[in-house]
């Protein structure tokens, strides 16, 4: 049994497409970590063969009916054994092009934007270490496998959240992000362990076939779906974990197109969607997830309107996105969600890269100062950006139109009409603040740029370091991005065909509103487009948002709900001195006290231990006769 | 063709005589002979490889050939050659000695061979004796001869006192059962299990075993020993010679031992005063090879929880036991032997700094002692946690239990090992370590198999299983 030798040219594909990037780190950080050029290339090289192999898989199985796994024993021991492979269907494989492609694109825009720092090859082997992780991740066969996985993702997130680890603030981050996933991350390891008490084994196939209803009763299912749900609120950055994903912008750009928006954090939805059969079965667990994506997405999005800094925009608008892909599913739109984290994906990176470029061409992230220094006149970036806030918004042809109507269209359907009212809320909201930076980074303030022009002399403007169209390395993968932003749309009857093979899903009506959802959904849209154009775009606006206005709604969002505080507060003062205290007590007086007590005896054991090997031989000897005889007595009693 | 099924021996054996007439022939040179040790021994490994679907029995009945025995041979070849790695500059070895001591390596290791197939008591006895003679050699061979003469003088001491026990259960147990055949005792030992003259003979017989792995309470020579030898001897000692022993322990007890609570108890018992006492003693060592000898000992109590698990669980665990033990000793001691100052022992405290001077002898050294120490993913864990389970499949948690602090005990003297590579302040700056590429390759390889079988330990699983079930 040769375990890890391909079956067959499926198989070998995936193999490939999920070690090369492993081969390639391995690669870097053993031998090629002083060559920076050859770490780059091998790690680009890498993930471009997981992009082919993962393609030629799709394409391959386009038409696949079953799901295809493959798997070999990891550790087999008398009784406990456990599988490692692949699994290969739809929605994975879905996912995994996407992974792959962004993965791709990011690391040869990241050519041009890491160029020069330091640590370029460390950055690389770190990258590939991601695309190993994620890609194992997306074709797990079982949740244990995922969730050695999902820690590694976590992990990898971490190193590269810190990857400029001289910096304070990134440190801190990496640690903040480290720390409240891993809180959600014992939530999923709880419902794991208790999906495996009464199902005996983790593979995804048997908990989402329609017999596994019958292996745990009603009220465990809704316990385990949560408590699997609260590491996808982790990883995802949902209500109420969800602070941590706008301090992950301290890492590299890239590296927030990449993980913190359109892979990474997508990576709890697509554990929603991997496991979307075993979570119908509990129609309670459903609802509160309904809820929680709906909190979710309308938290982030009205942080979003007050935002400065770019980046952070984006990554509110990431949490907002996510929430909604997951109220999407929650209401039984499986086809829907999976639909918008696909365009998300996409045009979010757009919005990521894009930003990157002005940020590595004017050295801020705060929108006013980027407006000043006249990122207009950066052509090529501000058209796709324009290009991927419009998607954002959902503003036709883009593909977040197409996706964002089939989410609405799924929610017209539930009995409820609230969830619905919130999703064009949702949808007015986004567009509001998606337009909001694109006209504050169209149109600076007339006075701003007069002075700018007369001030451009002068060394304390923000001027920019590269010209005008910077390296072509970072704009090809934007220009790609947007061409799939533009077209992703209209692939959407093939891609519901692919995914959803029987017709189970298929929606017969809109709901209520009929054939006039689109419209209206339109019309929010619009709306929100409308009113940052009143007040950020028209000749003489004050570029004072209608939140910013309040000066307690301003404070509130921007101090994002108080949650940090609340946190730091519940930590402080219960987790500190509450709990804390006491174990600390205990750990000093009682625990230490004995192990001090244990570790001077054991060592005055050894002293005399020691002593007595330094005897005459003939003692010795004795000793080990009397001891043998003694043992020989010993039969006797 | 029967003498095929011999030829690892033979290989060996037509090795050794080479050498033999090497020395009385020509005169001593050092980089030559080197050469014909790595060769011949590369040439052992080769033809232990082919022998290793061999079965049957030879020299009328007195000698086994099945999987057991020949994949033991090709690890006893395999450490061998290793050990001829590590002989390119024998410093602590007077020049004029040096044929002599591949003589007796290659000597050594063919009556190891001879040990795993024994099945007779007399051809164990003389396969055990014969690698103890040369060993006894080897060790005084040292060129500072009053360690290496204390050395072994002890260990001889130790060696004949123990063959003298073991002499006299051999007639103990003959006495009782009329019986020098193993595949006889097996049939005659299931209704003698309460007759003390056999069960006791049985356990002296043990004895001498216990001697060369090194259990309470014949582990007295082993600090002294392991301090006095040539580095090399010692690494000889801690990884071929304890494999032989595990297996031909493994051989006896499977043919003998019916469920004997007595002997059960009495293995325990043992088990954990070895580990105990070699975790403990360990602690407060200063010099490295005598930190090792007393790690040794720790090591020959978890084998014994294998051991004692009787059955084919218990002897598959005990067989990766010995198979990872082989690798990873080996692995500490290629560190020792390259570190080491010329013409003393290393200290643990001369390791500081090492991962600066050479950064991959510190990552093996790392690697390896995690491993002894039992820590995933490595195959030291890996082989614990057999062990442990089986065990724990006979119902006897409360050794584990007690195995189990003892891993905790013997982490502080582990660590304090990789403490001293990694994060002492050397008192002076050392020269960075120069490795041979062919070393460097060697170094890697022993590295990436210890991570890579404690990743996926299923094969190896498998083989130990395939061994355990042809002993029975």
């Amino acid at each position: 049994m040769i375990p890890f030798w391909a079956q067959d040219a499926t198989h070998a594909m995936a193999l490939l497409s999920t070690l090369m990037p492993l081969v390639a780190f391995l690669a870097i950080m053993l031998g090629t970590r002083s060559k920076e050029k050859l770490s780059a290339g091998l790690s680009i090289g890498a993930v471009a063969v997981s992009f082919g192999c993962s393609f030629l898989l799709l394409f391959r199985l386009w038409n696949l009916r079953e799901p295809l796994e493959y798997s070999t024993r990891w550790v087999a021991l008398n009784t406990v054994e456990i599988p490692f492979g692949f699994l290969l269907d739809p929605v994975s494989l879905l996912m995994l092009c996407i992974v792959t492609l962004i993965c791709l694109l990011v690391q040869v825009y990241s050519l041009g934007y890491m160029a020069g720092d330091p640590g370029f090859s460390r950055y690389y082997a770190f990258m590939s270490l991601f695309a190993w992780a994620m890609t194992s991740l997306v074709l797990s066969p079982t949740l244990l496998q995922l969730f050695i996985f999902w820690e590694l993702v976590g992990l990898s997130s971490y190193l590269l959240i810190g990857f400029w680890y001289e910096k304070f603030s990134a440190t801190q981050a990496g640690k903040k992000a480290f720390v409240m996933t891993r809180a959600g991350d014992v939530s999923f390891l709880l419902g794991l362990i208790l999906v495996l008490v009464y199902a005996g084994n983790l593979s995804i196939v048997e908990m989402n076939s329609p017999g596994f209803a019958g292996l745990m009763p009603s009220t465990m299912v809704t316990f385990a779906a949560l408590l699997i749900f609260g590491g996808i609120v982790g990883k995802s950055a949902q209500f109420p974990l969800l602070t941590w994903l706008p301090d992950a912008m301290e890492g590299p750009t890239p590296v927030s197109a990449l993980l913190h928006s359109a892979t990474m954090v997508a990576a709890g939805v697509y554990l929603f969607a991997r496991l979307f059969p075993f979570f119908t079965l509990s129609p309670a667990a459903m609802g509160i997830i309904l809820f929680i994506g709906t909190v979710s997405m309308l938290l982030a999005a009205t942080m979003a309107m007050v935002a400065r800094d770019i980046k952070q925009v984006w990554a509110y608008s990431t949490i907002s996105q996510l929430g909604f892909m997951i109220m999407g599913l929650a209401a039984g739109g499986y086809f829907a969600g999976v639909f918008h984290l696909t365009t998300h994906a996409g045009f979010k990176a757009l919005l990521f890269l894009c930003s990157g470029v002005l940020i590595h061409t004017f050295h801020t992230n705060d929108l006013f100062e980027l407006a000043k220094g006249g990122v207009r006149r950066l052509k090529i970036p501000m058209v796709a950006l324009a290009v991927a806030a419009g998607a954002l918004a959902g503003l036709p042809p883009f593909s977040g139109f197409f996706s964002k109507e089939a989410i609405l269209a799924v929610l017209a359907l539930s009995s409820n009409p609230i969830w619905l009212g919130a999703g064009f809320l949702g949808a007015f909201l986004t567009a509001y603040y998606a337009f909001r930076v694109i006209f504050i980074l169209l149109f600076p303030p007339q006075t701003a740029t007069e002075s700018s022009d007369q001030l451009s002399g002068l060394p304390s403007a923000p001027k920019p370091s590269h010209h005008e169209g910077s390296s072509m390395t970072l704009i090809w993968p934007l220009i790609i991005l947007a061409s799939f932003t533009l077209l992703l749309g209209f692939l959407q009857g093939p891609l519901e065909n692919f995914l959803v093979k029987e017709d189970k899903h298929v929606l017969l009506s809109h709901g209520v509103l009929g054939a006039w959802l689109p419209f209206i959904a339109l019309f929010f849209a619009l709306a929100g487009a409308g009113l940052a154009w009143v007040e950020f775009g028209r000749q003489g606006a004050r570029q004072v948002g209608f939140a910013e206005r309040v000066p307690f709604f301003r404070d509130l969002f921007s101090q994002r709900w108080y949650l940090d505080h609340f946190y730091r507060f519940f930590v402080d003062r219960v987790v500190d001195r509450g709990f804390s205290r006491l174990f600390a007590q205990n750990d000093n007086r009682v625990i230490d006290g004995s192990i001090d007590a244990m570790s001077r005896g054991t060592l005055e054991t050894s002293r005399f231990l020691a002593f007595l090997q330094s005897g005459m031989i003939q003692y010795r000897l004795l000793a080990s006769f009397a001891v043998m005889v003694l043992l020989s007595l010993y039969f006797f009693f | 063709m029967k003498w095929m099924l011999f030829g690892p021996e033979t290989g060996i054996f037509l090795a050794a005589f080479f050498f033999l007439i090497l020395s009385m022939w020509r005169k001593p040179n050092p980089a030559r002979d080197h050469m014909y040790a790595l060769v011949l021994s590369a040439l052992g490994v080769a033809v232990s490889l082919a022998c290793v679907g061999a079965e049957g029995f030879l020299f009328s009945g007195t000698y086994r050939l099945d999987l057991f025995s020949q994949v033991f041979k090709v690890a006893l070849a395999s450490g061998l050659f290793l050990i001829v790695c590590l002989c390119a500059s024998l410093e602590e070895i007077k020049k004029r000695y040096r044929q002599e001591f591949y003589f007796f390596l290659f000597v050594c290791t063919l009556a190891m061979m001879l040990l795993v197939s024994a099945q007779h008591l007399l051809t164990i006895l003389l396969a055990l004796e014969l690698s103890s003679y040369s060993l006894y050699l080897l060790v005084t061979l040292r060129r500072n001869e009053d360690m290496g003469l204390e050395a072994g003088i002890k260990y001889f001491l130790t060696g004949i006192f123990a063959s003298s026990i073991m002499i006299f259960g051999m007639a103990l147990l003959y006495g009782a059962t009329q019986a020098v055949y193993l595949q006889d005792l097996a049939q005659v030992m299931p209704e003698l299990m309460n007759s003390p003259a056999a069960v006791i003979g049985m356990l002296l017989i043990f004895g001498g075993f216990f001697f060369k792995l090194a259990v309470y309470p014949f582990h007295i020579w082993v600090a002294d020993t392991y301090q006095g030898a040539p580095d090399q001897v010692t690494a000889y000692i801690a990884t071929a010679s304890k494999v032989a022993v595990i297996a031909i322990v493994l051989r006896v007890i499977s043919a003998v031992d019916q469920n004997s609570a007595y002997l059960v108890h009495v293995l325990a018992v043992l088990s954990i005063t070895s580990m105990t006492l070699g975790n403990l003693a360990a602690i407060t060592q200063k010099d490295m090879k005598r930190l090792l000898g007393y790690s040794t000992i720790a090591h020959s109590g978890y084998v014994l929880i294998g051991i004692l698990s009787v059955g084919t669980a218990g002897y598959a665990s005990a067989v990766f036991y010995a198979l990872a033990l082989l690798v990873m000793k080996f692995t500490v001691f290629l560190v020792v032997v390259v570190v080491s100052p010329r013409g003393r022992n290393l200290e643990i405290e001369e390791l500081a700094g090492l991962h600066r001077r050479s950064p991959l002898l510190a990552l093996a050294l790392m690697v390896s002692v995690f491993s002894l120490a039992g820590i995933p993913p490595t195959v030291g864990f890996a082989g614990k946690f057999f062990v442990f389970m089986a065990a724990m499949d006979k119902g006897l948690f409360v050794l584990v239990l007690i195995a189990m602090v003892n891993v905790v005990v013997s982490l502080y003297y582990y660590l304090l090992v990789i403490k001293a590579a990694y994060l002492n302040v050397p008192r002076e700056t050392l020269p960075p370590v120069h490795l041979s590429h062919p070393m460097r390759c060697l170094t890697g390889s022993l590295i990436a198999t210890m991570v890579v079988v404690g990743f996926y330990p299923t094969p190896l699983i498998q083989l130990s299983e395939a061994m355990a079930r042809s002993l029975m």
